[in-house]
């Protein structure tokens, strides 16, 4: 709901017949999802592209088995997180059923359900990041695993490109914390089911690019 | 000389634009992509010159219906009538959608050939590694059993294939009159094959900006009869002979000799560098100076080779060329005028007879 | 109407606190129309600067072998010269005049997110200022505008420049982006009642493209300058190959952004050009779902061709058709944009006032940029032509007698509705003519020695070429081309003063913006008109033209009024519009600090290390940022009905 919309209400003019019909921050952060996007797939691509060099140098040194750098990461601890991410997606999709039931003290709950997830998945890659740091994966083009010396661009793109999806994930929690304490002081505010739909738009995004980071880099 | 290269109707408007500013007459236009004496370069401008023709005739079409509409519908009153409001014709909108695209269907399948033919590498071709530095050209032939820079020789009327690489960032390898463009691409093997139709001494650059002597990179190819192509060869691998010669440079008398020895001194650093074959000098970081004294230019075509030149160079190379790797080992002042003499009468004795084409 | 015009302006907060400029009423405005403004002022500025880089530079190479710059400086020059004209100057001069235009031709009161608006102009003019700052600390970037890889890897670009680069760009890049979202918002949602889609005036039409293409292409170029500033700053290694990065994938980054940036830089004027032709041959423009949608289309080809600006690196036959193939597609849409255009003026009542001429001045000169771009497309021709000054005279074509001369041709046009009086058409017309003969002078002997050999970027060339001359007939039209642009700041400033006051609809125009008060209220419109056809005002002034039985305003005239009652006047003070802020402008100061913070993370200055001071700067920078968004959010309450109340 922008200043100006309201300015139109105010003067008693006409609803806006040839507009969209939606709200205007909404169509905001769907662009917006859309930019974010390419954002995304450049990172990604970024990765694939360097992945497949890697192993196809290492397997020419007949040292794949050994120096897969899928071995780094743990599938476990990873699976642990997308499991407590797409969690969090459907605790946001009952906290915004909640608000437009008007049940507040469920809202709370799932909303408060979905900051815990949240943050549990950020502390969780942190976890991961130190771990991998000390086995050994530098955000370098050289490092040094079970003594031996490899030349990859992996710890470099996989870094990045996992820190700016982390990223992503600790700014929504921000801005899940800030609409759980404005929600929280005016519970009466119509706005408030159009506040929880847009962070929760946003939370579905980064949840689906770690659908995507997960599939790409864990799994394949 | 002139008869075979090949021409076209361009350089005709080129030169009659040059002609009417200038009271001295034609230009000596030494790197123009409109006179060409290679295969390469020619088949791009047999493709330029019907594409040249097709957008004079666009131009003038649409430029003339511009100008026509402007004059001809200017208004002639203040108070004229409303023209008549036309919204549109489908019909036209239609015809001038297709009818350029006609045209650029014309430029594409012309394009397509052309690139066909540019981008054959034949299995037959003389193999030569062309390496970029920052800035200037290393050129190697037979596996690097002959190392030159900023000179590349190549036989007339035989296919060479230029195998173009980057020690450092990215170049680009140019010969205006012999071939188009390629990068050299640290890390990323290229290859341009081309002929030359025609003998001659031919200007060349680097032409992807390249830090800050970029301006400053250049070379020549010098495209031989074969017979001399091949004599220029077999002296280039003979080891060059101690010289014992003397050279003038700056009106100072130098001694070859004598310049030898500075050249192998550690402590003038110039063997830390440069490779002279049959000497003690093993560097590999710049240019290998094994007879030198055959270069057409100095620091990499910035300057017409002469002994004052070269002395020049040796007193202070950073104002010469910018930047330059020897600018920063060798400060002005460092060597003497008479050891620069010493090394310039060195330099300059190693060389052997070329019967050299002109410069086209 | 005289009078009612003086009663309305009187209520805009701008003119109402009389005596010394109102700073804080600039400063703070979330007014797309003063933050239009403030984008044209700044952008003019940068235009200014990245001229007196563009003379140094040709004074430099108006003779061989001149020593008149270093090489390094010549370096920095150009890289700063086209990053000026892309990003600092065409870019928001085409948002400065969005700003301002795009919402009065939609009949909206103000953008969608009037705050989100104010955050860019600042994080544009922070970007802006990092940049020029680099100038003062040890040397501006020097790697060139595209940055290629490995040059601009911290081995051969060791000075802060290209950190600089990255950062300033970052944040003009986070404002275009904001921009751009801000703009499809308003455009799809703001619109007048009854002003539908294939109503829309061209130049909305071209915006909204545009936008799309900005929020698509910014994200690849975001992502490239995030990794090598990786690469510089902590050694990643992305576009270094001799550690195992990617020259070429850089380029591929970097064109799939800078060549939709092309047509971000040309498409908004050729939306002017499509408003300002019509109005000055009195019909509307023909063919107008053409013109609309050629422009979508280039808008989508856009983002296919961007490696014909990689013909050389080898990619190989195949790709390289395909691409030219595409780029060559594209001149079918740009095409057709010419014709219709012409046919716009074809049996109409062509007055040649200066908006008009820099119009048909962009038409003319844009054919000659179109021509000249058909050989870059062909990649065997393109391999003789790139890199020479054959690709800086078709850039300038098309970029300056495009984009540059349009922009003119709307200056012209707009200067009266946003300030009131009419620029000098005599001195206009002077500048006119003395703009496009030194243009042509200045660029096209370009192409001769282009095509002649002279590569591009090159500090200093030999004597002998058959290219001094040429070069000495550029330098000698730069100084006309300069003269040119001194005499319109003269009639700018003259005109400011006693120019010819305007009335609402000075060029008896057809498009919302013209049936209010020039300049507006701070409200726009009183009244929210209602639309009913694409020409709402000319419709409303001449409703029996001839020839107009479709698109006319038939049953339905729009209501369309710019007469009003001294009541209805009164009624004005109660329209709400959002409070001053200067949250935006703390937001954007504080990431400006922290990314000079972040610029001096990993380097050291006269041997001693930066970095504790460099962290202090992020840690200023967060807490300004911090503050911003706390003030923002207090502010925002200010403005809704239903927060305010519990404030």
């Amino acid at each position: 709901m922008s200043a100006t919309s309201h300015a139109h209400d105010e003067a008693g003019q006409a609803p806006l017949v040839g507009s969209l019909g939606v709200d205007s921050r909404k169509l905001g952060l769907w662009a917006f999802i859309g930019s974010e996007t390419l954002f995304f797939t450049a990172l990604i691509t970024t990765h694939l592209i360097f992945y497949a060099r890697t192993k196809a140098d290492l397997a020419a040194k007949g040292m794949l088995e050994h120096m897969d750098p899928k071995l780094y990461l743990g599938i476990d601890l990873t699976t642990i997180l997308a499991a407590i991410l797409l969690a969090s997606s459907l605790t946001m999709v009952l906290a915004l059923a909640a608000t437009k039931s008007k049940e507040w003290p469920k809202f709370r709950f799932w909303l408060l359900a979905t900051i815990v997830l949240g943050s549990a998945f950020v502390l969780g890659q942190v976890y991961e990041f130190t771990h991998l740091y000390h086995e050994g994966l530098k955000l370098a083009p050289q490092y040094v695993y079970e003594g031996e010396t490899v030349k990859s661009l992996f710890g470099v793109t996989f870094f990045v490109m996992t820190g700016f999806h982390g990223l992503h994930v600790t700014l929504g929690v921000v801005w899940l914390i800030a609409v759980y304490f404005k929600v929280r002081r005016f519970a009466a505010s119509p706005e408030n089911p159009m506040d929880v739909e847009l962070v929760g738009l946003y939370w579905h995004f980064v949840d689906l690019v770690w659908v995507a980071i997960f599939t790409l880099v864990y799994l394949i | 000389m002139r008869k075979e290269a090949r021409k076209s109707t361009i350089p005709l408007l080129v030169l009659v634009l040059s002609c009417a500013a200038m009271l001295a007459g034609c230009a000596n236009l030494p790197a123009t992509t409109l006179y060409t004496y290679g295969d390469h370069a020619t088949r791009v401008l047999d493709l330029l010159t019907p594409v040249f023709w097709m957008a004079v005739g666009v131009f003038v079409i649409v430029q003339g219906a511009l100008v026509y509409t402007v004059i001809r519908f200017r208004s002639k009153q203040a108070s004229a009538p409303v023209p008549t409001q036309i919204h549109g014709n489908t019909k036209i909108e239609i015809i001038w959608t297709i009818a350029p695209a006609f045209i650029l269907l014309v430029i594409a399948v012309m394009t397509f050939r052309t690139q066909a033919a540019n981008s054959y590498q034949p299995p037959e071709a003389m193999k030569i590694r062309a390496i970029a530095h920052q800035w200037w050209f290393e050129f190697q032939y037979d596996d690097g059993k002959i190392v030159t820079a900023s000179d590349l020789y190549i036989p007339v009327g035989q296919s060479v294939q230029i195998q173009l690489e980057a020690a450092d960032v990215m170049h680009n390898f140019w010969i205006p009159k012999l071939a188009g463009k390629t990068y050299m691409i640290p890390g990323k093997t290229n290859y341009l094959a081309f002929k030359a139709t025609e003998s001659g001494i031919f200007r060349a650059f680097c032409a992807e900006f390249c830090g800050e002597s970029h301006g400053n990179m250049r070379f020549r190819v010098i495209a031989l009869d074969p017979a001399e192509f091949a004599q220029w060869k077999t002296n280039y691998a003979t080891t060059p002979a101690a010289t014992n010669g003397t050279a003038q440079a700056l009106g100072l008398t130098g001694d070859a000799a004598r310049g030898a020895a500075i050249f192998a001194d550690p402590k003038k650093q110039c063997a830390a560098c440069h490779i002279i074959e049959g000497t003690t000098a093993k560097g590999k970081i710049g240019p290998n100076l094994t007879h030198y004294g055959n270069r057409l230019t100095i620091a990499a075509g910035v300057l017409p080779y002469t002994t004052d030149n070269l002395a020049n160079w040796l007193h202070d190379p950073a104002s010469i060329k910018p930047g330059n790797l020897m600018g920063r080992v060798i400060k002005k002042g460092m060597l003497k005028d008479q050891e620069v003499a010493d090394l310039v009468a060195y330099l300059d004795g190693m060389k052997f007879a070329v019967n050299m084409p002109a410069e086209k | 109407m005289a009078i009612a015009e003086q009663k309305l302006t009187s209520v805009s907060p701008a003119t109402a606190s009389s005596g010394s400029f109102p700073w804080r009423t600039w400063l703070a405005t979330v007014d797309h129309k003063k933050i239009g403004i403030i984008y044209i002022v700044s952008a003019f500025v940068f235009f200014l600067l990245g001229g007196i880089e563009a003379m140094l530079m040709r004074v430099q190479l108006g003779t061989p072998n001149n020593t008149f710059l270093s090489a390094d400086v010549y370096n920095q020059l150009f890289t700063m010269h086209a990053t000026t004209m892309i990003f600092l100057m065409v870019m928001p001069m085409n948002v400065g005049i969005g700003n301002y235009v795009v919402p009065l031709m939609i009949g909206a009161r103000d953008m969608a997110f009037p705050r989100l608006n104010a955050l860019s102009i600042w994080l544009f003019l922070g970007g802006g200022l990092l940049l020029y700052l680099s100038f003062l600390t040890g040397g501006a970037p020097n790697g060139g505008w595209f940055a290629y890889a490995p040059l601009t890897q911290v081995q051969y670009s060791p000075t802060a420049g290209m950190d600089y680069w990255i950062l300033g760009l970052g944040l003009t890049g986070i404002a275009s982006i904001a921009g751009a979202l801000n703009f499809i918002v308003t455009v799809l949602n703001m619109r007048a009642p009854g002003m539908s889609i294939n109503r829309m005036p061209l130049f909305v039409w071209m915006n909204l493209v545009v936008s799309f293409i900005i929020i698509f292409a910014f994200p690849t170029f975001t992502v490239g300058s995030i990794q090598l500033l990786f690469d510089r700053q902590f050694g990643a290694a992305f576009f270094n190959p001799a550690q195992g990065g990617d020259a070429v994938l850089w380029q591929h980054l970097f064109w799939f952004f800078g060549h939709p940036e092309v047509y971000i830089l040309i498409l908004p004027v050729m939306g002017m050009i499509s408003e300002i032709l019509p109005v000055f041959s009195r019909k509307p423009i023909f063919g107008y779902s053409f013109v609309a949608f050629s422009g979508v289309g280039i808008g989508f080809l856009g983002f296919i061709v961007w490696a014909h600006h990689m013909f050389g690196v080898g990619m190989g036959p195949m790709a390289n058709a395909f691409f030219a193939a595409a780029s060559m597609v594209i001149a079918i849409p740009t095409g057709v944009k010419i014709f219709n255009w012409i046919a716009t003026m074809w049996a109409g009542d062509v007055r040649l006032t200066t908006a008009m001429l820099y119009a048909i001045g962009f038409i003319s000169m844009f054919i000659i940029g179109g021509i000249s771009g058909i050989t870059l497309a062909s990649p065997p021709i393109d391999l003789q032509q790139t890199d020479t000054y054959y690709v800086v005279a078709h850039l300038h074509y098309v970029l300056f007698g495009g984009s540059i001369l349009g922009l003119f041709a709307g200056a012209f046009y707009w200067f009266p509705k946003m300030t009131g009086r009419l620029l000098n058409e005599r001195i206009g017309k002077i500048q006119f003519w003395l703009m496009m003969i030194s243009f042509n002078i200045t660029f096209f002997p370009m192409h001769i020695v282009g095509t002649e050999g002279m590569p591009r970027r090159i500090y200093t060339y030999e004597a002998g070429m058959g290219w001094d001359m040429w070069n000495f007939i550029e330098t000698i039209g730069t100084f006309l081309l300069a003269f040119s642009v001194l005499i319109f700041i003269y009639n700018v400033l003259s005109s400011l003063r006693n120019g010819e006051v305007a009335s609402n609809d000075p060029w008896d125009a057809a498009t919302l913006e013209w049936t209010i008060p020039s300049p507006p209220p701070s409200y726009n419109f009183l009244h929210i008109p209602v639309v009913n056809s694409r020409r709402p005002l000319w419709d409303a002034k001449y409703p029996h033209a001839a020839g107009d039985d479709h698109h006319g305003p038939s049953s339905a005239p729009s209501q369309v009024r710019y007469e009003y009652t001294d009541e209805e006047t009164e009624g004005a003070k109660d329209i709400h519009m959002p409070s001053l802020t200067f949250s935006p402008m703390i937001f954007s100061g504080g990431l400006t600090v922290a990314s000079l913070g972040f610029i001096y993370i990993n380097k050291d200055i006269l041997g001693l290390p930066t970095r504790v001071a460099a962290l202090g700067f992020i840690l200023i920078g967060i807490v300004m940022v911090s503050i911003a968004i706390r003030g923002w959010i207090l502010d925002s309450r200010k403005d809704s009905p239903y927060l305010s109340q519990h404030h």
